[in-house]
């Protein structure tokens, strides 16, 4: 017996979304962007199309646009443009501002606030990788006492937890996509597992915001270097997230509750990651 | 991403099976056959495996001419998970269960899957691990047991360590040196299969720190091992040996070893918890979905043939961090537990005691961080 992956990759989208997207985000920092460029990269893309929070099938699509958008710290919101479609509110993100609280309205229906959990967890993993690739890349060159920083042990595991965090993190994201995938946004499983992702969230953000940086050095706290694009989108994703959830304290009661109900935190957990019937 | 951990779900006869399990755990409970006591290295009932076998639980995965139930790698997955979630007595068959017979398999003669796969799927047969020595811990390529050829078979002589219930066992299969160990000194090693109870062999428990008999020191003192028992092929010890990682790396025995502390404080809070024992059992919840999604991906990934054995590494090192956590939030909380029962101070003593235990067998938290390293291109 062999098994297939409930969630397939959807290549081809997620390729012309990096393209887009990493075009937008060298015109902005070079400071050379306008509101028709991003509006143009919107209707290219043909995101609306897409639909997910009506029909399940679009979030794989939806998720490698988002993806692609986070990867590159390109100055669209593509989580808040799928639950508002308000273009006017997705562009008007500041790639360099940081604002704990900006923005932070939890959407009315509980499906809005799904799918906008859903479209931060996206982001916040993409942005979490991409400050994990820029590390692991920036210890191979840099040279310190006549050795690339990358050959020190210390360094070795400060990165290694770093990925170790992302890896988690993708992962329980991963289950909530497949989930909103497979039985729709509105699906009851739902929730649960996006109180779970934000919750591994705070801890991934944390360790990968740490390691990062401290790998880095002092170049990392500059504006004149990639690192800290992905460094503000992540702690404003991860704020945003929680704070539209109703703070990580929140999510965590609730889980807990469901434990304390089952009787058992061991049934709680198989039964929210068993899947319900597809519609 | 360097890392891949694709989402499998369940099938629904792995479900059906789940409650299976569940209701078997139930009776055997009910019945008083044994108590929850330690983890999957320490609590060892061979009547336990005996019955696990008798239902098909034991080799669920092998081919049915060898003993074995041809069934799913998730559906070994699901027996495995209820198992240590009841901290079931699960020890005896523990190693040759999900490591032995499965090396036999890959790399083992005819002859020998067929005398040992059967026996161990009947849970009649029971394997160790001899891999490390006194001065081969982490350093596994320098083991320095040493099988010299001799008429017939082969002579193993030197001194193995760590190696859990080797005095009651059967067998151990033995990492033993048998030529150069060239440049990369991962040349010149070979597997056998050696019969604990044999007279040039002596297992000596090793009492440790929580007072309990359960890994030993054993010398082979020019045990004569026939040809038949060398498994695969001479000098190809090392491939074999790391093949059988992914398998000791990333189950649920490695995120699961203070669950029975969790659950007996969740017993003793259920009738009046208070927000911090709430938030404690939710934070726990989350990170433990995280971790069952990336063990059930590498399952999978078993499944169909690959061999994550990054993966692997990496979720054993998130899952000790995790059972050790654990340890250290709801010892805290103890004085917000009303009515502290027996099972909740027992497992709290048990976890403490043994944590320093998880975070080394099976691969130390550092040599598993550096293989993460490696595959993340850092070395």
């Amino acid at each position: 017996m062999s098994l297939a992956p409930v969630l397939a990759a959807d290549a081809l989208v997620e390729e012309a979304a990096s393209r887009a997207f990493s075009g937008l985000a060298e015109k902005w920092f070079a400071g050379r962007i306008t509101r028709e460029d991003l509006l143009a990269a919107v209707e290219q893309l043909g995101f609306a199309d897409a639909s997910p929070t009506s029909d399940g099938e679009g979030w794989l699509a939806a998720a490698a646009i988002i993806r692609a958008q986070a990867r590159a710290a390109a100055p669209i919101d593509m989580a808040l443009l799928l639950v508002t479609g308000e273009r006017a509110a997705a562009i008007a993100y500041d790639p360099c501002a940081y604002a704990c609280a900006a923005g932070a309205r939890a959407p009315a229906s509980p499906a809005a606030l799904a799918a906008l959990s859903l479209g931060r967890c996206l982001q916040i993993g993409a942005a979490m990788g991409a400050a994990l690739e820029l590390s692991i890349r920036y210890v191979q060159d840099r040279r310190q006492f006549g050795r690339a920083l990358a050959q020190f042990q210390a360094i070795q595991h400060s990165l290694a937890l770093a990925a170790e965090e992302v890896a988690a993190f993708s992962a329980i994201t991963d289950l909530a996509l497949a989930c909103a995938a497979r039985e729709g946004i509105a699906s009851k499983r739902l929730p649960a597992l996006l109180d779970a992702a934000a919750l591994v969230a705070g801890q991934a953000v944390n360790v990968v915001y740490d390691m990062t940086h401290q790998v880095h050095g002092a170049i990392g706290f500059t504006q004149e270097y990639a690192l800290h694009r992905h460094s503000l989108d992540l702690l404003r994703w991860r704020d945003h997230l929680h704070l539209a959830r109703g703070g990580d304290i929140g999510c965590a009661e609730r889980l807990g509750d469901a434990a304390l109900e089952a009787g058992s935190a061991w049934r709680a957990v198989t039964a929210s990651m068993t899947p319900g019937d597809s519609p | 991403m360097r890392f891949h951990f694709p989402i499998f779900a369940f099938p629904p006869e792995a479900e059906a099976l789940r409650a299976e399990v569940r209701a078997f755990v139930a009776d055997e409970l009910a019945a008083g056959r044994w108590k929850k006591g330690g983890d999957f290295a320490s609590s060892y009932d061979p009547a336990f495996s005996r019955r696990l076998g008798a239902r098909g639980w034991l080799g669920m995965t092998w081919p049915k001419r060898y003993g074995g139930h041809e069934r799913s790698m998730l559906e070994r997955l699901v027996v495995t998970e209820e198992l240590l979630a009841a901290s079931a007595p699960v020890a005896a068959h523990w190693i040759g269960d999900r490591q032995s017979g499965p090396l036999l398999l890959r790399y083992g003669s005819e002859a020998q899957r067929a005398e040992f796969l059967p026996r161990l799927a009947r849970g009649e047969v029971f394997f160790s691990i001899g891999m490390s020595e006194p001065d081969s811990g982490s350093d596994l390529a320098s083991v320095r047991t040493r099988a010299t050829k001799v008429d017939g078979g082969w002579t193993i002589s030197g001194r193995k360590v760590w190696t859990t219930f080797a005095h009651r066992n059967h067998y151990a299969i033995v990492l033993a040196r048998t030529g150069d160990a060239g440049a990369q000194r991962h040349a010149g090693l070979s597997q056998y299969i050696v019969d604990l109870k044999s007279p040039q062999v002596k297992a000596r428990p090793i009492l440790n720190m929580a007072g309990q008999e359960e890994f030993n020191e054993v010398v082979f003192d020019d045990a004569f091992v026939p040809d038949d028992r060398l498994v695969g092929e001479p000098g190809n010890g090392w491939t074999q040996v790391t093949s059988e990682l992914a398998f000791e790396r990333s189950g649920p025995e490695r995120y699961l070893s203070s669950i029975r502390l969790v659950e007996a404080a969740l017993a003793c809070a259920k009738s009046k918890p208070t927000p911090r024992v709430r938030e404690a059992l939710g934070r726990m919840s989350a990170k433990l979905m995280a971790l069952r999604t990336m063990s059930l991906a590498v399952a999978a990934q078993l499944q169909n043939g690959e061999a994550p054995n990054l993966e692997a590494s990496l979720i054993k090192d998130l899952g000790n961090a995790f059972e050790r956590e654990q340890i250290a939030v709801f010892r805290a909380l103890g004085s917000e537990l009303p009515g502290r029962s027996d099972d909740y101070l027992s497992s709290l003593a048990q976890a403490t005691l043994y944590s320093p235990s998880w975070t080394l067998r099976g691969g130390t938290r550092e040599i598993l961080r550096g293989i993460v390293a490696r595959g993340l291109g850092l070395r």
